[in-house]
């Protein structure tokens, strides 16, 4: 009974240690942005502006993400919407950010300036897991942008990785608009 | 003369893979071979140390395994924050930790002769127990810290991620089948469902453990971040699988096929030895080259329709001989009470030898402490150890004793010493086994080699005793059959 007692407290003691060890570790999420990865995209096709036509240049730079990921299940939209845009919208594509779980780049569509739509292009997938965090945590980052206009919006907790990525990716995004 | 076999039947094992294998020595027929039963002690033949690994070499190899999985954890771990973060990544460690218990505790039981022969298979089965049960509750911890880690990190119930897990995540449904089949196989080794269970039921069962680990194989890749993107591990996590199989099914299967093959184990005769003790005499060609030694077990399997589909281990209840071997084995479950009409020719197979108790050749002098039926496996070594041999035998009636007219003819061939110790605790009048009895049974005790075997719970007291007489540990060997 000793034993028992002896093993099940060594068990819990040494997981705690371990990850405490883990979580002393800097816990500010990091996401590098990699210029290769959809920058130059703007959306809204080449003639700036925002005229009627809506970008078909947003299939430019990212590399085709969006086909496959569209059979994923999830409150937002996936993939490049730059090819379906009604008139007076435009597609603006992010940089790829990239996090300890894989890439996320996001797209905008504008409309007179503002941001009224957000897809996900790219999203961390190794895992189950990985899908099902990005299903909770995409909408409330869509929807604060939305809110906010800006990339100055909260990640969201249990995706802190994801929201950097997210964040990374939108103000990249942001800084092409022009 | 008679000697006892192991328990064969359900009654007392905590549970673990070998039931509790009583080796009883075995010795030619006395009327068949001109040998008879031995009278000279004979030399014994230089321990081989080669092919033997000590506990602390298997402990360590198995503890730096499980710093390298913690460590595989470790390099596919960003970090831990938050509440969900804490029970993800300590469900995901305990995971891991399982998926590498499972394939340890079935390398304990794959019959490596390294450690059969190092550890005896009496040592592997309480390993073997004692880590079932961390490993079942180690995998459910992995579970159920998963649901809620997961749970929270998405915000959702832990009803509804469970839902989640089963239906959307890749194989965990198939995983937890093999969880609840482990836990089941853990409930029915547990000391109380141990006692209701026939031995063959309790054995079968124990299969499962098999598909339980291949239905929770695939759930590790698809879903483990450790693993999802880590080719290497992959890998290697792969090869260990794969090792310890080729093991099983080379150590469980190709082996005695290939012995039964070579030596044509077949039954000679059967004896009675007394009342419900049957001794069974095997035959067979080139024994010898089995290299068996008194003291050791092998795992048989009588080829008769009722019994050919388990195998029941026994200790050799004689010295090993060139084309005989005898077992001897004590009515207690159906399986004994069948050898006794096992007619001669039958065939059989035998796997073995097994067990680690063996005459370690030191040159001192011996003691072999016997409890009832663990008289057997010392019967053989009472023939066949050199120099000066003690043998305290404890038997609770004058029923119980096996080998009366051998032992005695053995201790006055070699001029040794036999010591009955017969009776209940009450009708001795206090410990029959306590420090002071035994140093005065076997003078010069502490100076001397002892091998203890019987019951657990005698084999348990008497090495109190010992340790209380003055006899280092070291010095102190246990065969146990209960285990």
């Amino acid at each position: 009974m000793r034993r028992v007692i002896l093993t099940i407290v060594g068990t819990i003691a040494g997981l705690v240690a371990l990850l405490s060890f883990k979580s002393h570790l800097p816990t500010v999420p990091s996401a590098s942005v990699s210029n290769t990865g959809g920058s130059t995209s703007t959306g809204g096709s080449s003639t700036a502006g925002s005229s009627s036509t809506a970008g078909t240049s947003g299939t430019g730079g990212s590399p085709a993400p969006s086909s496959s990921a569209a059979t994923v299940p999830g409150e937002f939209p996936m993939g490049s919407l730059a090819g379906k845009l009604p008139a007076g919208e435009t597609a603006v594509t992010g940089h790829v950010a990239t996090t300890v779980y894989g890439p996320v780049q996001i797209q905008l569509i504008m409309r007179n300036s503002k941001i009224v739509k957000v897809a996900v292009l790219q999203q961390p997938m190794n895992t189950a897991n990985d899908i099902q965090i990005g299903e909770f945590a995409f909408p409330k980052l869509i929807g604060e942008t939305l809110t906010a206009q800006t990339a100055k919006i909260d990640a969201v907790s249990g995706a802190s990785y994801t929201s950097a990525g997210y964040i990374q990716s939108l103000q990249s995004a942001l800084d092409n608009r022009a | 003369m008679t000697s006892v076999a192991r328990r064969p039947a359900p009654a007392r094992h905590a549970g673990a893979e070998a039931y509790p294998g009583h080796r009883q020595p075995a010795v030619p027929p006395r009327s068949g071979s001109s040998r008879g039963p031995r009278a000279r002690p004979r030399a014994v033949r230089p321990q081989k140390e080669g092919g033997r690994v000590s506990a602390r070499v298997v402990l360590s190899v198995i503890t730096l395994g499980a710093i390298a999985v913690i460590a595989l954890w470790w390099h596919s771990t960003p970090d831990v924050s938050g509440l969900g973060g804490w029970l993800t990544g300590a469900g995901e460690a305990l995971g891991l930790l399982a998926g590498y218990g499972v394939v340890v505790l079935v390398a304990l039981m794959a019959r490596l002769p390294p450690l059969d022969r190092g550890i005896g298979a009496d040592q592997l089965a309480r390993w073997h127990a004692m880590g079932g049960r961390y490993v079942v509750s180690v995998v459910w911890a992995h579970a159920l810290l998963i649901v809620w880690g997961y749970a929270v990190q998405a915000h959702t119930s832990v009803t509804g991620e469970t839902a989640t897990l089963l239906t959307q995540y890749p194989d965990v449904l198939m995983a937890t089948v093999g969880g609840f089949l482990l836990l089941g196989v853990g409930l029915i080794s547990m000391r109380a469902a141990r006692r209701r269970v026939r031995y063959e039921t309790w054995y079968y069962l124990h299969l499962y453990t098999y598909l339980a680990i291949a239905l929770a194989f695939s759930h590790q890749f698809a879903d483990g971040a450790a693993f999802v993107s880590n080719l290497a591990a992959r890998f290697w996590w792969s090869a260990m699988y794969l090792t310890v199989a080729v093991l099983i099914v080379w150590y469980r299967f190709a082996v005695p096929l290939r012995a039964f093959a070579r030596h044509s184990f077949h039954v000679i005769g059967v004896r009675q030895e007394g009342p419900g003790v049957v001794s069974v005499y095997i035959g067979g060609s080139r024994l010898d080259e089995l290299d068996a030694e008194p003291g050791q077990f092998f795992r048989w399997r009588f080829l008769t329709r009722s019994m050919w589909w388990s195998s029941h281990p026994y200790s050799l209840s004689a010295a090993p001989g060139k084309d005989v071997l005898r077992i001897t084995v004590k009515d207690l479950g159906d399986h004994s009470q069948a050898l006794a009409r096992l007619r001669p020719g039958t065939r059989v197979l035998a796997e073995g030898p097994y067990g680690a108790f063996t005459a370690t050749g030191s040159g001192r002098g011996v003691v072999l402490l016997a409890g009832g039926v663990g008289i057997t496996p010392l019967r053989a070594m009472f023939a066949t150890l050199p120099g000066p041999v003690t043998l305290i035998y404890r038997a609770s009636s004058p029923q119980d004793v096996v080998f009366a007219d051998e032992l005695d003819a053995i201790a006055a061939a070699r001029g040794a010493v036999v010591h009955y110790v017969i009776g209940s605790r009450a009708e001795l009048g206090g410990d029959p086994l306590s420090p002071r009895v035994l140093r005065s049974l076997a003078p010069g005790l502490d100076q001397q080699d002892v091998y203890v075997c019987g019951p657990d719970g005698m084999t348990s007291a008497a090495i109190t005793a010992l340790r209380a007489a003055g006899v280092p540990k070291r010095s102190i060997h246990r065969e146990s059959f209960e285990f």
